[in-house]
């Protein structure tokens, strides 16, 4: 229906931001130590490629981010679609590890912070162990439910056409569960990098939650804006990755 | 014809289902009838009466409560390669092509990959859907989806074929086309089918006999043999008469 | 029933065309509902049913033409178009009186009038022990059934209704169908019914209008002229359905 939709129809997105930026200059003018305008921030982004900060370059901080959140994700995937199967799957395997993780999964990631910092230290492998604690749990939820869910019509045709368990679990149920299974997999990347973040503003000397816990430190109002701004586009970028994964591995849907 | 074993045999068979409060729901009451070899035999009842339940059982998906399903004289125990099935929902598999799906039967059945897709094409062929072989389920109408469901059905080779209301979720038209498809495969592949329906216009158009089935718990209400000759007119005084006769005898659902 | 060319003309469709793009969906139909008709709409599949009747229920807007309601443009704050779909559409959350009154409600029918509309469909459809029920606790037919129920008391300029008994067993569906004829007789409502199934079109409809197929057109108007209650083996019933079926077929 491309001949009936209104010109302003595509010009409200562009209206809303510059409300945002109307907004922000004026709060700018109002209170300029709490909010630094736009062209601060700029002139701050310029700045903090320029000159590296903490003797690390910016490119690298965000480098040192992602491979912690990256890392530690592609871990808990593969680990946390494999058990949440399990789990699904078998009931001599839900009876017995099924139920430790269901009282282990209601304590937030963060509340290990403190554990993991006494037992292994601040390196990188605690820092990617919360990481992967927060998420492996989300990865394994929704496969679970995934696997829950499928419908009953579907385990029946594999039956009927003679599927083996083996070929029932990988030909019905991991595909019947993969919509789940991605909708777990976006969601962990999200937290992933959320949780990094807190990390690193615990004990870091680099990444972008080192950044903005030093902008903090030093009142770096535009700093702190910087990084918001570089959070929030990474954040935006990884879950476009996701969508770009699922629909490399799913062809069958529109 | 009166002179040849059954095929399939029903004697007294029950299923009764168990809440968790332990209620008893009795499904199957005392079913019993023959189905000849390569007979077109219907079960006509109203809806939500059993016969689902009942070609579940003879597919081996479940087990009667009572009494005895025998193939070729043996009992049916768990699924088989001779008996297949058309489902009402098609159970088509979404992440499958048309050709992945209709080559399940045989390739379960550990036939190597070039001798089963050339099964499936033949079958692909047969239902009218020639140059789908690699369309997604997603991409065909609802007439075309129950089609591969057809030839998947036939692709495994079996001996027996049940088709669970196959024509139940489509409109009239394209109804009158698949129910002349599916008699022109079965005077073709000469197979033992045994169709379900609630729809005696196309009980009485598809049988060799039609096996009527009361409400809930189903029994046996009556077995009507139509002599009426192929291809019948819907619209003829016998075919009217016969149908009527039929309604006037069939349990209105609860 | 008075001469169908008699009675008052209600809906009025001209020239009504439905674009989608370049794909022309409808082509330029235009054709007359008298006041109290029962008219039944069929045509081959895919024809563009759908899309005739989301024009009718106002849900899209046509390329061009007009649909008008004695004599005005249709407005749904002005005129009451009722619906019935193949899903059911009942509100699990409210009792069966609640459901039926639901629609009376938003109209601001006055209480008294409305607990006599709702008494009156309840009666008319011997639903009167289901009352206070929830449609979770009715069979799938008694639920459809209710649907329609809340859509006659509604007492609509024009009731659209699509398939209605397309998942019903046929033994359900001549059930309802006797009923549904007998809430439109005693209401004289104004009913479109669309139907895939001829038989079911001859056995409810004053006048059959046959679509053709995409872009849908009209190919004829049929006058079934049958007394009532019919009988689906007369000869002319079966005439008239063998007619239809070959105008549909024939494209």
């Amino acid at each position: 229906m491309k001949n009936k939709r209104p010109l302003w129809y595509y010009l409200l997105p562009l209206v809303s931001l510059v409300l945002v930026l109307v907004g922000w200059l004026y709060m700018a003018a109002a209170k300029p130590l709490l909010f630094p305008s736009p062209a601060e921030t700029w002139q701050r982004l310029i700045k903090l490629i320029e000159v590296p900060l903490a003797r690390v370059p910016l490119y690298q901080h965000i480098l040192i981010s992602l491979r912690r959140v990256l890392g530690a994700v592609t871990a808990a995937c593969v680990l946390g679609v494999i058990f949440g199967l399990l789990v699904g799957w078998s009931r001599t395997f839900r009876a017995t590890l099924g139920s430790i993780f269901e009282i282990l999964r209601p304590i937030p990631p963060i509340a290990w912070i403190p554990l993991i910092t006494v037992w292994l230290g601040i390196g990188e492998l605690p820092k990617m162990l919360i990481i992967f604690i927060g998420t492996f749990t989300i990865v394994v939820t929704n496969t679970y439910t995934g696997v829950a869910m499928v419908d009953p019509l579907t385990l029946s045709v594999g039956r009927v056409f003679g599927a083996s368990r083996r070929q029932l679990l990988m030909e019905f149920v991991l595909p019947a569960a993969l919509p789940a299974i991605f909708a777990g997999i976006r969601m962990a990347i999200g937290v992933g990098w959320a949780i990094v973040l807190a990390a690193e503003m615990v004990g870091a000397s680099a990444g972008v939650g080192f950044l903005i816990f030093r902008g903090n430190e030093l009142r770096d109002m535009p700093l702190i804006f910087v990084c918001m701004f570089i959070i929030g586009s990474i954040g935006a970028l990884l879950s476009a990755g996701a969508s770009w994964l699922e629909r490399r591995l799913c062809p069958w849907r529109p | 014809m009166e002179t040849l074993t059954p095929k399939l045999c029903l004697r007294g068979v029950e299923k009764t289902f168990w809440d968790k409060k332990g209620r008893a729901t009795p499904v199957l009451d005392q079913v019993s009838f023959d189905v000849r070899d390569q007979e077109f035999l219907v079960l006509l009842g109203p809806g939500l009466c059993g016969k689902s339940v009942l070609l579940q059982l003879i597919a081996g998906l479940d087990e009667p409560t009572a009494g005895q399903i025998l193939l070729d004289g043996q009992p049916i125990q768990g699924p088989t390669p001779k008996v297949s099935m058309v489902f009402q929902k098609t159970g088509l598999l979404a992440w499958k092509t048309v050709l992945e799906n209709v080559e399940i039967g045989p390739k379960y059945a550990g036939v190597p990959r070039e001798e089963r897709r050339r099964t499936a094409r033949r079958f692909i062929e047969m239902v009218g859907l020639a140059g789908f072989e690699n369309a997604w389920p997603r991409q065909l109408s609802g007439g075309m989806k129950q089609r591969v469901g057809i030839a998947r059905a036939y692709a495994a080779a079996p001996e027996l074929l049940v088709l669970d209301e196959p024509f139940g979720a489509l409109d009239a038209q394209t109804r009158y086309v698949m129910e002349e498809e599916i008699l022109r495969i079965w005077e073709q592949e000469k197979k033992t089918v045994i169709f379900v329906t609630n729809n005696i216009e196309e009980a009485v158009y598809l049988g060799d006999r039609v096996v009527l089935l009361s409400s809930c718990p189903a029994r046996v209400k009556n077995v009507y043999p139509i002599r009426l000759p192929r291809p019948r007119d819907m619209l003829s005084a016998e075919f009217l008469a016969l149908r009527e006769e039929i309604s006037a005898a069939m349990d209105l659902s609860v | 029933m008075s001469e169908l060319n008699e009675r008052p003309v209600k809906v009025q469709v001209r020239q009504l065309t439905k674009k989608f793009g370049d794909l022309l969906v409808l082509d330029n139909v235009s054709f007359d509902i008298r006041k109290g008709e029962f008219l039944c709409v069929v045509g081959p599949t895919g024809c563009g049913k759908t899309t005739f009747l989301n024009l009718l229920t106002r849900l899209i807007e046509p390329t061009s033409g007009q649909l008008l309601i004695d004599g005005e443009p249709a407005d749904a704050r002005r005129h009451d178009l009722a619906f019935v779909f193949q899903e059911s559409s009942a509100f699990p959350w409210l009792t069966v009186e609640q459901n039926i009154g639901f629609g009376l409600g938003i109209k601001h029918v006055p209480a008294a009038e409305a607990k006599k509309r709702v008494d009156r469909i309840l009666e008319l459809m011997g639903l009167e022990a289901y009352r206070k029920a929830y449609p979770g606790q009715l069979s799938v037919s008694s639920e459809q059934r209710m649907v329609i129920g809340r859509a006659f008391a509604m007492e609509p300029d024009l009731l659209l209704m699509d398939e209605p008994y397309g998942q019903m067993d046929i033994k359900m569906r001549f059930y309802l169908e006797d009923e549904v004829i007998r809430l439109w007789q005693q209401l004289g409502t104004t009913v479109v019914f669309i139907t895939h199934n001829i038989e079911e079109a001859v056995y409810l409809a004053e006048r059959v209008l046959i679509l053709t197929n995409k872009p849908a057109s009209i190919k004829e108007e049929v006058a079934i002229d049958l007394p009532r209650p019919r009988q689906v083996s007369d000869p002319r019933f079966i005439e008239l359905r063998r007619h239809i079926t070959e105008q549909i077929k024939w494209w």
